[in-house]
């Protein structure tokens, strides 16, 4: 027996990765059925089963806690992973084109020297990308939250989303769809999916009410 | 419906099974092609009772070790059942193109 308490050690530290709720509930029976497929004389989880158990466990920490009958919440989900690839694209985008960025600032300023360049780079070019690869995470957080049921969530996003709403006015105001067309077409892009995931989980069932 | 769900649900269409019985189950009616790991098969289950599919029949100690039995739910029977009758159409009808379909090949 004492190789089975061996294999049952090295089970039940697998199924620590697992979610505490889920553990409580059935870190009992998956031991049971864990130990009941074990090979005859077998001492230490497989490499195979210790993956899966891996993948499951951190598979059941990730995905929506929803029915898949509450559509709108996965349509809400998908939106915000939308948003999120679009806001990826633009930090890529003005990590990428940076040089470019520089030609035209230099284009337009000809003395323009190394440390004055520095200065609006670290002023106005790089707040934008860590700006856009923070929104990349919140938008990732928020798809996560939602599908988790947490009523939170909503309320953070609306208030990203008006935050956001400001913000598009603002640079309407202050001209920017003159001068920056881009920046205006991605802002437009980004506070229309936002405003379609805004619709969809405020009209979303409760989560993890049962699926009609 | 994922292939490896489309079995947990017909293994538990002829009555309620635990865990273990489920992996068995499956492996035979796939013919030893599909092997259900634990933690996969609890990952779907977990999926399964969120969508209403499937709930906890009954529990009992076998051994000192705990034993939790499933059964579909309405809903999951007439999921399954509309899924089957799809998977049969589309048989049918690859079969008849393929002119090996029982009695109807041209």
């Amino acid at each position: 027996m004492t190789g089975t308490a061996g294999l049952e050690r090295g089970y039940r530290r697998w199924l620590r990765w697992y979610p505490k709720a889920f553990r409580r509930e059935h870190e009992a029976e998956i031991l049971a059925v864990l130990l009941a497929g074990a090979r005859a004389g077998q001492r230490q989880p497989a490499p195979m089963e210790c993956l899966d158990l891996l993948r499951s466990a951190l598979w059941m920490r990730l995905r929506p806690r929803v029915p898949r009958s509450n559509r709108p919440v996965f349509a809400a989900i998908k939106l915000m992973y939308l948003g999120g690839v679009v806001e990826l694209a633009t930090a890529i985008t003005i990590l990428v084109t940076i040089g470019d960025v520089r030609s035209n600032v230099a284009n337009r300023n000809p003395g323009l020297t190394e440390g004055e360049w520095h200065a609006i780079a670290a002023g106005q070019v790089a707040p934008v990308a860590v700006a856009a690869g923070i929104a990349v995470g919140f938008w990732l957080w928020m798809a996560w939250a939602i599908g988790r049921g947490h009523r939170w969530a909503r309320i953070a996003f609306a208030s990203f989303f008006t935050l956001n709403t400001v913000g598009l006015l603002h640079g309407l105001i202050q001209g920017s769809a003159v001068y920056a067309r881009p920046d205006l077409a991605i802002g437009s892009v980004l506070w229309l999916v936002e405003l379609a995931a805004i619709a969809l989980i405020f009209h979303m069932k409760p989560a993890g009410s049962p699926s009609a | 419906m994922q292939e490896a769900t489309f079995l947990i649900l017909t293994a538990l269409a002829a009555g309620s099974q635990h865990g273990y019985g489920i992996i068995a189950d499956v492996a035979q009616i796939s013919d030893g092609r599909v092997r259900l790991r634990a933690g996969t098969l609890y990952s779907a289950l977990d999926r399964l009772r969120l969508d209403g599919l499937v709930t906890v029949d009954r529990e009992e100690i076998v051994g000192g070790r705990l034993r939790r039995y499933y059964r579909l739910t309405p809903e999951g029977t007439g999921q399954l059942a509309a899924e089957a009758a799809r998977f049969q159409a589309n048989a049918a009808a690859a079969l008849a193109r393929l002119g090996l379909a029982g009695g109807t090949a041209g």
